[in-house]
């Protein structure tokens, strides 16, 4: 089992909804990024996504396009971000994922890629532009050392082709609550998003994680039990351009609604 | 032929896109396979081209400019197509595609503005709404054509993010799309983007190639020796070359924007310096830097300004089926006098680095050989930036 599946299976056993966060790399500063990774267990976060930024993030919204951008202005690079996680590797406990998009990693070499991943500790990759049929090479290199390769569905995605995703996915299922990029809506198509959690729970007891438009308590108390896990970026890194404390408090209170 | 099933030319191609794409991907797959097909299709669309666009355009043999390379030179003459560019054959087709599927609305990026003319034109005579992404400095290189859309009702968007030109307006235009692909067709202007817009867009650019074969056995009972065209996103190259693709005693020869040169930063010389990778849904040859950030590019002419490459041209550069060059701005610039003066054609400044490279480079051709170039567009739009350039304003 990997750190990620292990980490499911305790939150399944304490009956707690997981937190994943996103938030890039190297913003608002590199140390500040640095700081807030270290400090996440203990603000209630269970899996941390760190955003290796992109010059061309077309599955996100302006929010996120703006962290990458700033990310990179600060000097961020792949290795630089090989580096943190090193520095990570002794001092936090709950796993941490990369997600990036496929160009980063195709140039760096997939093999050095995950070998790199490997020495730093990370537990897995997330790579919205590498679709299920291209992903089967990467999916074995990491699942060879016991990292997962996270896969998607949205409200969109064919019944056929959901199982097909559902019977390779591991780790957890990232669901897209929407069409649409990454950034906080102020209301989901609930309807849709449960009727599709519901298809997919009948196929598979893979945990699956919502992702894409949280902003608010309200959303995942609506949403919570249909879901193994809520995976927030925009909303957080939004309040964390205007006010530190605003961010920590809201993952905070995410993760209460969350427990129970 | 080429792509195969997953969309594929060789190693490249492909569909490299968030899952919520996927669905709207294959829809659309699927519609153009079925519509096309379709007499109703095949009639409208030809007698649009015809009637609407003005095709055939002429081959046009070029007498003063032959004498002075000292062979023979066709323009393939897509400067006189409606709107003034190649770009009309791809919009009216895809919009007459869109319409039939049921979509409501189009969306297209565009770099030089020649592309969102085309398509706001396809939009209006198609009775669609149009919205066009461009980036705020090529809306400033621009400005004409930002008019022409508007004259149109296209509504033009600005996108201020990254690069701020092409590249950023076609991430702006998916970004859309991802959102809106239920009422929205995305028409994207080149042979560019994920599995099938590089087949789509090469199928309907291809009327210039058929054409041209046709028009180059009357002319002269055989078929020509060269063929060249300029590669941005590579889609005018693409259907001039494609329809001659099994003739392999005809050469295909594809010009870059090679900027302030490629000993420097400033330049859009795709295939002749960039590397393998992933740009825009698709697998090809981009301009990136060590760690797969994508390089901000330079060219005179915004069409020719883009880090990325229809995947058919990555391929046909690794089989050898053609052959790739460059073209600094200033050789451009020679070419569009040249051209002006010696034809009267004032041409604009994307296939001007065709023409320039014809100059650079008349050594390497025979007195007897036939050279098609396309002339992809008219220089209209880009008079006042070349009177800016040349201190004449
Ligand atoms: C006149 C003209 N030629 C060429 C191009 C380059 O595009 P492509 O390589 O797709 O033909 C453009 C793009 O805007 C253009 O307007």
């Amino acid at each position: 089992m990997t750190k990620i599946e292990k980490k499911f299976k305790e939150l399944k056993n304490k009956k707690e909804k997981g937190l994943i966060l996103y938030l890039t790399v190297g913003f608002p500063s590199i140390d500040k990024s640095i700081e807030i990774i270290k400090n996440c267990e203990k603000n209630g976060v269970d899996i941390i996504e760190l955003g290796i930024p992109f010059s061309d993030p077309i599955a996100d919204g302006p929010i996120i396009q703006h962290t990458s951008s700033e990310a990179l202005k600060n000097g961020i690079t792949t290795d630089t971000c090989f580096q943190i996680a090193n520095e990570l590797k002794n001092e936090i406990k709950i796993p941490y994922l990369f997600m990036t998009y496929y160009n980063p990693v195709y140039k760096y070499g997939i093999e050095k890629f995950v070998e790199k991943c490997v020495e730093s500790g990370v537990s897995g990759l997330i790579i919205p532009d590498l679709p299920y049929e291209e992903s089967f090479y990467i999916r074995k290199m990491l699942r060879n050392n016991d990292m997962n390769l996270i896969y998607f569905l949205t409200p969109y995605t064919k019944e056929e082709r959901m199982k097909k995703i559902l019977k390779k996915g591991n780790g957890f299922i990232y669901f897209v609550s929407l069409a649409g990029v990454t950034g906080p809506r102020e209301s989901l198509n609930l309807n849709l998003i449960i009727e599709s959690l519901k298809k997919i729970k009948k196929i598979s007891d893979k945990p699956v994680a919502l992702g894409f438009g949280i902003s608010n308590k309200e959303q995942i108390k609506q949403i919570k039990s249909y879901v193994d896990g809520i995976i927030v970026g925009s909303s957080f890194l939004q309040k964390l351009i205007e006010n530190e404390d605003e961010a920590i408090k809201l993952i905070k209170e995410f993760k209460e609604e969350l427990s129970y | 032929m080429f792509p195969d099933k997953k969309g594929k030319f060789g190693i490249f191609g492909g569909r490299f896109v968030p899952e919520t794409l996927i669905a709207p991907l294959e829809e659309l797959e699927k519609g153009y396979k079925e519509i096309v097909k379709t007499k109703e299709f095949k009639e409208k669309l030809n007698n649009l081209l015809k009637e609407y666009a003005g095709r055939p355009t002429p081959l046009y043999f070029a007498e003063n400019l032959s004498k002075y390379l000292g062979f023979k030179v066709y323009l393939k003459r897509e400067d006189l197509a409606f709107t003034g560019a190649h770009k009309i054959n791809n919009t009216i087709g895809q919009v007459l595609l869109a319409k039939m599927m049921g979509k409501k609305r189009i969306i297209a990026e565009t770099g030089a503005g020649q592309h969102g003319v085309a398509t706001a034109t396809a939009s209006a005579l198609l009775n669609m709404e149009c919205v066009v992404y461009m980036g705020e400095i090529d809306l400033e290189r621009q400005k004409l054509n930002v008019y022409r859309m508007k004259l149109l009702g296209a509504k033009v968007v600005p996108v201020t993010s990254g690069s701020k030109t092409l590249k950023d307006a076609i991430n702006e235009a998916m970004r859309d799309w991802i959102t809106n692909f239920e009422t929205t067709h995305y028409v994207i202007g080149s042979v560019v983007g994920p599995h099938p817009y590089p087949l789509i867009v090469r199928n309907f650019q291809s009327v210039i190639g058929k054409e041209t074969k046709k028009q180059i056995i009357e002319k002269e009972k055989r078929l020509p020796d060269y063929l060249i065209a300029c590669v941005g996103g590579g889609s005018n190259s693409i259907g001039l070359f494609y329809p001659f693709y099994k003739y392999k005693s005809v050469k295909f020869i594809g010009v870059e924007g090679g900027g302030q040169g490629l000993n420097t930063d400033k330049h859009s010389a795709t295939l002749t310096k960039g590397e393998k990778g992933i740009l825009h849904g698709s697998f090809s040859y981009v301009l990136q830097d060590n760690y797969g950030q994508i390089k901000i590019t330079h060219s005179i002419s915004a069409g020719l300004d883009y880090p990325g490459v229809g995947p058919e041209h990555a391929f046909y550069k690794e089989t050898g089926r053609a052959e790739y060059f460059s073209v600094d701005d200033k050789t451009a610039l020679k070419g569009f006098h040249i051209l002006s003066e010696l034809e009267g054609i004032i041409p604009a400044l994307e296939p001007s680095h065709a023409i320039g490279y014809l100059i650079e480079n008349k050594d390497r051709f025979k007195k007897d050989d036939i050279v098609v170039l396309c002339l992809s567009g008219r220089g209209d739009k880009d008079v006042l930036e070349v009177a800016r350039i040349e201190g004449e304003l």
